[in-house]
């Protein structure tokens, strides 16, 4: 019986394997770097766009690496001569059909566009451009996604995704030849759809070819990433949010997920986590303290003022009506570190034990 | 939860119960789709025909309210088909013999009765539970937010100990928590009954090691739970009210009540928050806080993962972090409030006192970009993904023999339907923050209630028509939802809308040992808006 563990080679390194893994898989364990464009590590591998093409000794064809299985002994190759002057045509091909900057290269997105880093690396062979009648959806009116047919390879990441991860088909591939395009039933707006706005589409594109419609497009170059932890559900997505702006009027401008296998929530967010940081910045947030005067009006005080209003008032409550007449509501949204000053307020300033937060309700 | 998020995708069977998970936890969701389309099985229990129970192998539309009837049914299957790890059971448990007296009675068929669960998918779905090894449970508030909550969460219990489907990847009991850090809340002892890390506030030693840790006397005695402490204020007992980060009069049951308790007995609110609120309109102090992007400190998820929050922006105009705006409070008080320099001084003070997050600290943070799953009691432990791998943490778990209780307030000649409440995956509670956000707007926009297609043409109302809700304690108007999802007799309707409120009729009667209202049971009837629908309440009773 042969065993489930067992050594490959790629590019003339031993590497270990377990049977049922790909070769991609492998070489990411080993740090070797296949480049792809339709491969996710979230989605079953579709061996689409033949950008992972490998040679494996004793195989006529060059196969992908994302979906070619492992087996004892099998030697692979990543780099060779053979593997360059197939990445050459390939590209070419991609360019064809893809919208190029001045220079010839596919274009700069918001969401970058790993065409283009490709292209940059190995020189696409030159052919003629062609014209793929590919539909879009220009009257969507949804406000988040926007998909740009031009930016568009046909990889499928996006309607895999939303039928592998997200579940709930809103996208597909429709049409055949170069009128192949990601399309909603009856090409409506994403709102008449399925549809959940999570976004992932546009997390997973590899060229830029679905667009985060809110934010700024491509974002500007000193904006910085300051990774934390979601503020709605309990499942601590982690978010990275791009921040544009320097003190005092910076402003949060767009939302992502870390990659997916290094955070609890695996490069995937929902409507909520991905768009909904417009309260952030809402006019309606309040702004100053306020107190409640005579006139039963709120009038804006400094801090100090309310500060001393809210000690009196609470202080008064207890020398009236002892510590136990005080309720102290902590906040499951705010921090741990809130919700211990708060309790040791409620315990050590006031000498009750009236405090609690809404996980009771 | 006892497993960690990661683990549900390695699950081999989804017991999912009171949860519309797609909606209210839609990244654990995603796990549970992973394993499904792995291979897992999936039942799903719940009064709605969610999203969830559309892929489930075994979906059980129980009425509402009849949890304990399922389950303990579940229980009785288990048991007399020999289904149970006897081994664990002796080795882990006490008083099986207790459960096994009680569900004695409770047969799938008179079970079906009840429930409104065929017997024989009854008998199914249990011994899929039983004999499948990872097996876990996820539950949320269609469990606890009944007058029968507690026992609920018990009978759940049960059939996990039974089972044995404790302590092992991918298999346990997991409530995935609603908030972004109510789990950390609790943690952090913002209880009426637990210092920080569940030391209780009636052990002796605790105390002691929180006067000298704080310098002053502390009160031995339990104090209110939310709940107790609003109908505290109904009564007068409770004057004078510190709240931050939290609705109460929209996220509170029979919301009325309580709104004529602040207007007449609260002497004295202080508000501390980012938007104004229906709660706000009654304080007599507002402090501007922080939102998350805000601030530095930690928030900990459901599976119980401590992980950092940064400060990404400045809080707008003269608003401020809320931590600082505590510090400020305690001193203005009249106390020595230390001048924390930060929130990872704050952490190391509370895990100082804490042993559960005693090896926990920002610093520790910066490195685990995962973050660190309490228990973690030393600075070089790893954190703790599973629970009770070693047995039950608590050496023995009891068995806790559960009989049925109808909810409080049933369906009548007046109030002939069965209202529950709920979440949908577009807003957040409240709501304050998601009706600000367009797409959330676009996608639901104003209050529904959501009904079976047959009770909408027995009273004679159209898909979209506006309605009123009328219960015992008050009455919203809503949007009719015809809808496949609903039983015949039950409707449904979200909480978020602060100009319909849902919790004006909801009923606050409260389980006995937490005093969660029960928001998922209440009796109502429907009125038209526009005089096309019928009136006549004799007509809404069930055929």
């Amino acid at each position: 019986m042969s065993s489930n563990r067992f050594d490959i080679e790629i590019n003339g390194k031993a590497c270990s394997a377990e049977k049922g893994e790909t070769v991609f898989e492998v070489a990411a364990r080993e740090g070797i770097n296949i480049p792809t464009l339709c491969h996710d590590t979230r989605l079953e591998p579709a061996g689409a766009c033949r950008v992972c093409l490998v040679e494996v000794e004793g195989q006529r064809r060059l196969e992908p690496g994302c979906a070619w299985k492992v087996s004892e002994g099998m030697k692979i190759t990543t780099e060779s001569e053979r593997i360059e002057r197939h990445r050459k045509v390939l590209y070419g091909l991609y360019l064809a059909d893809h919208e190029l900057d001045g220079e010839g290269l596919p274009v700069e997105t918001g969401n970058g566009n790993q065409l283009r880093e490709l292209a940059m690396k190995t020189e696409p062979l030159a052919l003629n451009p062609v014209e793929a009648p590919r539909a879009g959806r220009p009257s969507d009116e949804n406000p988040y996604i926007r998909f740009e047919p031009e930016l568009c390879i046909l990889c499928a990441r996006c309607t895999r995704y939303c039928d592998e991860v997200e579940a709930v088909n809103a996208i597909t591939l429709a049409n055949r030849g170069s009128h192949t395009t990601i399309a909603t039933a009856g090409m409506r707006g994403l709102l008449d759809t399925t549809c959940e706005l999570c976004g992932g589409c546009i997390d997973t594109c590899p060229t830029g070819a679905l667009v985060e419609k809110k934010s700024p497009d491509p974002l500007p170059a000193d904006a910085r990433k300051v990774r934390t932890t979601c503020n709605f559900c309990g499942v601590g997505c982690q978010l990275d949010l791009h921040v544009v702006g320097t003190n005092g009027t910076s402003r949060v401008a767009k939302v992502t997920s870390p990659p997916p296998g290094e955070t609890v929530n695996d490069g995937n967010l929902c409507i909520k986590g991905r768009f909904a940081y417009d309260f952030i910045h809402h006019e309606d947030r309040i702004t100053e303290p306020l107190i409640r005067g005579e006139d039963g009006e709120l009038h804006p005080a400094t801090w100090d003022e309310a500060i001393a209003a809210a000690a009196e008032g609470l202080g008064k409550v207890k020398e009236k009506y002892g510590a136990d007449a005080l309720g102290f509501v902590s906040s499951s949204r705010c921090t741990g570190e809130e919700n211990y000053l708060m309790q040791k307020i409620s315990r050590a300033v006031y000498g009750t034990n009236n405090i609690h937060q809404c996980s009771a309700t | 939860m006892t497993n960690s998020i990661d683990e549900i995708r390695d699950a081999d069977l989804l017991f999912v119960t009171g949860s519309n998970t797609t909606e209210a936890h839609p990244i654990i969701a995603m796990e549970m789709k992973r394993a499904i389309q792995r291979g897992a099985k999936l039942i799903v229990s719940d009064p709605r025909k969610i999203w969830m129970a559309d892929i489930a192998d075994i979906f059980l539309q129980i009425r509402p309210g009849t949890d304990v009837w399922l389950l303990n049914a579940m229980a009785n299957v288990i048991i007399s088909e020999g289904l149970t790890d006897d081994e664990f059971i002796a080795r882990s448990t006490v008083d099986f013999d207790k459960v096994k007296e009680t569900v004695a009675k409770y047969t799938p068929e008179e079970a079906e009765k009840v429930t409104g669960a065929p017997a024989e998918l009854i008998r199914e779905a249990a011994r899929l539970y039983a004999t499948t090894k990872k097996a876990g449970i996820y539950y949320t508030l269609g469990i606890t937010e009944h007058t029968h909550g507690t026992d609920n969460v018990y009978c759940l219990a049960n059939l996990v100990l039974m089972t044995g489907h404790l302590g092992k990847r991918s298999a346990g009991m997991n409530p995935l928590r609603g908030q972004n850090n109510v789990q950390g809340a609790n943690d952090a002892g913002a209880s009426p009954v637990f210092y920080p890390g569940y030391q209780r506030v009636t052990d002796a030693e605790a105390q002691k090691k929180f006067e000298e840790a704080w310098g002053v006397k502390l009160s031995p005695n339990e104090g209110q739970n939310l709940n107790v402490m609003m109908k505290s204020v109904i009564k007068g007992t409770v004057r004078g009210l510190y709240v931050m980060g939290e609705d109460i009069v929209i996220s509170e049951p029979n919301a009325s009540k309580l709104e004529v308790g602040l207007n007449e007995n609260c002497e004295f609110l202080v508000c501390q928050e980012i938007f104004h609120n229906v709660t706000t309109q009654f304080a007599d102090v507002i402090l501007p806080g922080a939102c998350f992007a805000e601030k530095d400190g930690v928030f900990t998820n459901s599976d119980r993962r401590v992980q950092r929050v940064r400060k990404a922006v400045d809080p707008p105009g003269n608003a401020r972090e809320d931590w600082k705006i505590l510090i400020d409070f305690a001193k203005a008080s009249g106390y020595p409030m230390p001048d924390y320099s930060s929130p990872a001084e704050i952490y190391d003070e509370m895990a100082s006192l804490t042993p559960k997050v005693a090896g926990i600290s920002h610093r520790r943070l910066e490195e685990n970009v995962m973050g660190l799953q309490w228990p973690c009691p030393e600075p070089d432990h790893p954190g703790t993904p599973t629970l009770h791998v070693d047995g039950p943490l608590k050496g023995k778990a009891d068995f806790q023999a559960v009989e049925y209780r109808p909810s409080a307030e049933l369906p009548d000649d007046e109030y002939p339907l069965v209202l529950s409440t709920g979440r949908v995956l577009y807003h957040y509670n409240a709501a304050t923050q998601t009706r600000r956000e367009a797409g959330s707007v676009a996608k639901v926009g104003r209050n529904f209630i959501e009904m079976n297609r047959k009770d909408a043409k027995r009273l004679g109302f159209e898909n979209g028509e506006m309605v009123d809700v009328v219960s015992r304690r008050g009455r919203v108007d809503a949007e009719v939802m015809i809808s496949p999802r609903m039983r015949v007799g039950c409707v449904w309707m979200p909480m978020h809308f602060a100009e319909s409120r849902a919790n004006l009729i909801t009923n606050d009667a409260g389980d006995p040992v937490t005093q969660t209202g029960e928001y998922k049971v209440c009796a109502v009837r429907i009125e038209s808006r526009n005089g096309n629908g019928n009136r006549n309440p004799e007509r809404q009773r069930r055929a």
